[in-house]
This record gives structure tokens, C-alpha cells and sequence, in this order.
């Protein structure tokens, strides 16, 4: 179909895209990639490589200084304001610093992209609480985020970024803080996202989830992205200090 | 309740202790001097009336023979003048009167030597050389003197208008600095906020909602401050009505101001929470329009 080889199946689409912070030098060179709808993609690369400021033009928190990004279609630079609000409750995002909200309970956390979109205040907390359940955090869903520990924060953070159904979840680390039985339960949580139709990406420095979960794995270095679709395939990079 | 949730906590920021307070202050000043300007208008009104077109011709003492004869004389003139509507020479009754104040109840019977007077209305758009007619009056009855109170009712009306004039000013810069707190505190809030600003941002807030949340806390803040404010500046005016009124002995309008008065008076604390609310959400909005 013409509209599949436009590309216009692609959740996202980066065209040679130049990013960088403020007037310093450039830390993305000459990205182009896409993700087909439903895709599982990891993320790879050395630390400083990359990896969080390409997760942050895809979570529409920066804008490229060259080439262009498309989110769900649609030229993210033509897109007003008020509708990048919209896109954005379409992606969910697993912050590599979790970025939860200290005075509001677990409960109250993971409810924060259903207020934020308008949600019913009955019918947010048995849903919110369902999720922190399966989570593993049904007795803490009263705590601050102060009072758990790093891997139950970050089970937080991946409630949050899912609670809300989005389209495409993009999660930056989102195993770094929890022990392998528990990366993997998290990572079965994701893989059953991508089941219902979710796109997801991860960013991880852990190989045995790559080697694990076998999904497709681009790979960033000094700010040159490679993987699937992106010149040469470059199967999965040792990576150094694992 | 869930519903009470505030996403962004800006109850323990110290700019947002003081801001009751401000906004109190604040409101109380421009009670104040809405307070004044609008009694000053209202006084000048008056003043203003009192002045649409009297004289008053005082014939010095004479001889009671042809007093009264100089006084049908001046009068006959007067009411020949043109721009003249009304004379009435004023009985000496009256004139004691207006004497009591400085001579006691006795005046008549003193039989002091008094000015006759004699009260003129003239035709407001009549201007009349006031100098010319003093003239010619004096040619009838020597000394004759022509008391034009238009000049110092004028000089005061001017003054109140401008009195009045600067009492609105100083209400609006009043406001104006209440605006420039208000942005203070909010740029505070995001600057210390800004993590959960962007969290909220970032999961795809709309400004206003983001707005609402600081909104909503300088409502309740401004509220309490105006409230407080706007009723010890309410009780200050009624009291200087109570006691203002045995100060100025009749020579000052009453320091009252009419129910249509108060009821504007009392809008101004609604209409400054309105105007920092509205403050709020546009530095809001401004700040987070530099964000993607
Ligand atoms: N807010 C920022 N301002 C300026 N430079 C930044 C900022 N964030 C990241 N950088 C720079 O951008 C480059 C890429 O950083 P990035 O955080 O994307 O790497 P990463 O691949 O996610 O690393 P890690 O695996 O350690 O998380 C680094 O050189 C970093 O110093
Ligand atoms: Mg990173």
C-alpha cells in the first residue's frame, strides 16, 4: 500500500536529525530511523552515547536543530502547541531519573497522566490501583516516593508511563535499579503492552535482557545511530562496562 | 480526596506565605483611596451644584433712612442686568441667622449695624463681568461689593477633581504593584517547581492545566488576604464617617459614601482576586511557552 511505503505506518520517523542542547556541540548527528506500529525495539550504546537525548526528541521534549521528526504522521515542527499536548498523552515515558512527583503518593503518581487527559476521578483509583498490583506494589500505593526503594520507584515510573495506554512507550533504563528476577517480570510486562499493539523502546545497558528478549537493537555511539534499517546492520555491541 | 490532589506544592514555598499578606495590605491601601476618590467625587458633585450661577451683593452699613431705598435701587438694577434670573433681597432675620455662629442668638437684639445682602441667581451660561457690575452697583449705593463665591467654590471643585483624580491613580498603581507581586511569586513557584512542571508537561499537561494548579492556589491565598484587607478598610471609612462627621462641623459634605458606593467599593477585592488570578495564568502560560 502507497500509504505504508510513505511511511505513514510509522509511529516514528526521524530524517536526518541534528540535536543539541542549547549552543553546544551537536550529540545527535544524521539520525534517520523509523518504527513501524507494534514494533519492540532496544536501544543500545556507551554511556554519554546518546541514548536519553534521542528519547527525549521522541517524547517531544526537545526539538531538533536539523532534519525532521515525525510522531503518529504528523511533522512534529508543523504541529501546534496545544496539540503537542495531545501527542504527548499518546506516548508513555519511563524517565531514566523516574521524575516521580515526592509529595504525591504511588497512588497519586501513576494517576497523573489520567488527570492530566481529564479522567473521571471515580474511575481512577481502582484502575491505578489495579496497575500498582500488578506491579508488586499493592501495599505501597499510599507511600511518597521518598520512602521506596530505587526498583519500586522505578516500578512507579513504569506504572505512570503505561497507565494511560499510550501508543508508543519509550522506557530509558527501565530495569537499571532492579535485580534480574524483577527486569524480567517488568520486561513481561512490556512485551504484553507490545502484544496490544503498543510500540515500545527500551533503552537498556543490560545484555542479558537483549540476549533474552529477542528484539531488534539500534545502537548509538558518539551520536551515529545504527541498527535495523539504518545502513549496516550492527548486531548487538559488547558494549564495554557491562 | 483524590480530588483535592495538588500536583504542584506550592503550600510551603516562602514567597507563597507572604502573598496573603501582600494581597492584604495591598487591598486594604486601595480600599483606601477607592474610598477617597469616590468621596471626593461625590463632594465635588456637590460643590459643583452649589456653583451653577449665585452672587451675592453686600451693600455696606447706611443710614436706616434711605436703606431701603438703596436696596430697591440695587435690586432694580440688578434685576435688569441680563444673565440675571433671580433676586431676593435677603431679611435681616436670615442674615442673624448666619451671623449666630460668630455673634450668638442675640444678634437682632444688639441692634448692631449689619450689610444688607442680597442674593442673586444668574443664568449659568451668563458670564457676567462681575467687575463691570460691581461698578455700576457702586455708582447707586456706594461700597457696594460683589461676593462672587464661584471663584473659591471653583478653586475647590478643581481642587477636588484633582485630589479625586490622584486617589484613582493611587488605587490603580496600588493594583498594579499586587500584578507585580503576583508575577514575583508565580516565576518563584515554577523556578522551585520546575521539575514537577516539566513532569507535568511532559506527560502531555496542557498549559492551563499546569496554569490552574498555581491558579488555584493564589485564589485561595488572595482571597483570604483580600477579604481581611477590604474589611479593615471598610471598617476605617465607616469609622471616619462616625467620627469625621463631628470633626468637619457642616463645613465638609459628610464623609459617607451611598450604597451604590459600597457596593462598588466591595467589588474592588473581588476585582483584584479576579486580576491576580488572571495575572497567575498568563505568567504561567508565558513561562511554559518557552518549553516545546
Ligand atoms: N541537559 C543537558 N545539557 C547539556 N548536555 C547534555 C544534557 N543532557 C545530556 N547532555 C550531553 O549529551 C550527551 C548525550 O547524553 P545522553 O544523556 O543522551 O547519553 P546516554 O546515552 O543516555 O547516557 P547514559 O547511558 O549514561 O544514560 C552527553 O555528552 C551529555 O553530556
Ligand atoms: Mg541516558
Amino acid at each position: 500500500m502507497n500509504a505504508l511505503a510513505n511511511g505513514v505506518g510509522d509511529i516514528v520517523r526521524f530524517e536526518n536529525v541534528g540535536m543539541r542542547y542549547r549552543l553546544g556541540a551537536e550529540v545527535l548527528h544524521d539520525v534517520s530511523f523509523s518504527l513501524p506500529a507494534g514494533s519492540f525495539h532496544f536501544l543500545t550504546g556507551p554511556s554519554g552515547a546518546g541514548k536519553s537525548s534521542l528519547m527525549r526528541l521522541m517524547y517531544l521534549a526537545h526539538r531538533p536543530s536539523r532534519g525532521s521528526i515525525s510522531m503518529f504522521g504528523r511533522d512534529v515542527s508543523t504541529v501546534p502547541r496545544t496539540e503537542l499536548a495531545a501527542l504527548r498523552r499518546r506516548i508513555g515515558v519511563v524517565f531514566q531519573d523516574f521524575r516521580l512527583i515526592d509529595h504525591l503518593s504511588a497512588l497519586d503518581n501513576v494517576a497523573l497522566p489520567l488527570r492530566v487527559a481529564g479522567a473521571k476521578e471515580g474511575q481512577i483509583r481502582n484502575h491505578v490501583a489495579e496497575l500498582l498490583k500488578w506491579v508488586g506494589l499493592e501495599s505501597q500505593i499510599d507511600d511518597k516516593p521518598t520512602t521506596l526503594s530505587g526498583g519500586e520507584q522505578q516500578r512507579v515510573a513504569i506504572a505512570r508511563a503505561v497507565i494511560a495506554r499510550p501508543q508508543i512507550l519509550l522506557a530509558d533504563e527501565p530495569t537499571g535499579n532492579v535485580d534480574d528476577d524483577i527486569a524480567i517480570r517488568l520486561m513481561y510486562l512490556l512485551e504484553e503492552l507490545n502484544k496490544i499493539g503498543t510500540t515500545v523502546v527500551v533503552a537498556t545497558h543490560n545484555e542479558s535482557l537483549i540476549e533474552r528478549f529477542k528484539h531488534p537493537c539500534f545502537h548509538v555511539e558518539d551520536g551515529l545511530l545504527s541498527g535495523p534499517g539504518v545502513g549496516v546492520r550492527n548486531d548487538r555491541d559488547p558494549g564495554g562496562d557491562q | 480526596m483524590i480530588g483535592q490532589v495538588r500536583d504542584v506544592p506550592l503550600s510551603g514555598d516562602p514567597a507563597s506565605r507572604y502573598l496573603p499578606w501582600t494581597v492584604g495590605l495591598l487591598v486594604f491601601l486601595a480600599t483606601l483611596a477607592f474610598a477617597a476618590g469616590m468621596f471626593l467625587a461625590s463632594a465635588g458633585d456637590t460643590w459643583r451644584q452649589d456653583l451653577s450661577g449665585t452672587l451675592t451683593v453686600q451693600i455696606p452699613v447706611s443710614d436706616k433712612a434711605d436703606r431701603l431705598e438703596q436696596v430697591n435701587a440695587v435690586a432694580e438694577l440688578l434685576r435688569t442686568t441680563p444673565g440675571v434670573v433671580f433676586v431676593r433681597p435677603i431679611p435681616d432675620a436670615e442674615i442673624a441667622v448666619l451671623l449666630e455662629p460668630w455673634l450668638g442668638k442675640q444678634v437682632l437684639e444688639l441692634e448692631l449695624p449689619m450689610p444688607d445682602l442680597i442674593d442673586v441667581s444668574v443664568a449659568r451660561a451668563a458670564d457676567i463681568d462681575i467687575a463691570a457690575l460691581s461698578a455700576r452697583l457702586a455708582q447707586v449705593a456706594p461700597g457696594t461689593v460683589v461676593d462672587d463665591h464661584a471663584i473659591w467654590l471653583r478653586r475647590l471643585t478643581e481642587f477636588t477633581l484633582i485630589a479625586e483624580t490622584i486617589s484613582f491613580a493611587v488605587m490603580i498603581v496600588i493594583l498594579i504593584s499586587a500584578v507585580a507581586t503576583v508575577v514575583f511569586t508565580t516565576r518563584t513557584g515554577l523556578a522551585i517547581h520546575s521539575d514537577v512542571v516539566e513532569v507535568l508537561h511532559l506527560i502531555g499537561a496542557q498549559d492551563s492545566y499546569v496554569a490552574r494548579q498555581f491558579q488555584n492556589h493564589t485564589l485561595r491565598l488572595a482571597s483570604a488576604g483580600a477579604a481581611v484587607g477590604f474589611l479593615l478598610g471598610a471598617g476605617i471609612i465607616w469609622l471616619a464617617h462616625v467620627y469625621g462627621g463631628k470633626l468637619s462641623g457642616g463645613l465638609l459634605p459628610e464623609l459617607a459614601l451611598g450604597p451604590g458606593q459600597w457596593a462598588l467599593l466591595a467589588a474592588l477585592p473581588v476585582a483584584a482576586v479576579l486580576l491576580v488570578v488572571l495575572t497567575v495564568g498568563i505568567t504561567v502560560k508565558r513561562v511554559l511557552g518557552k518549553m516545546m
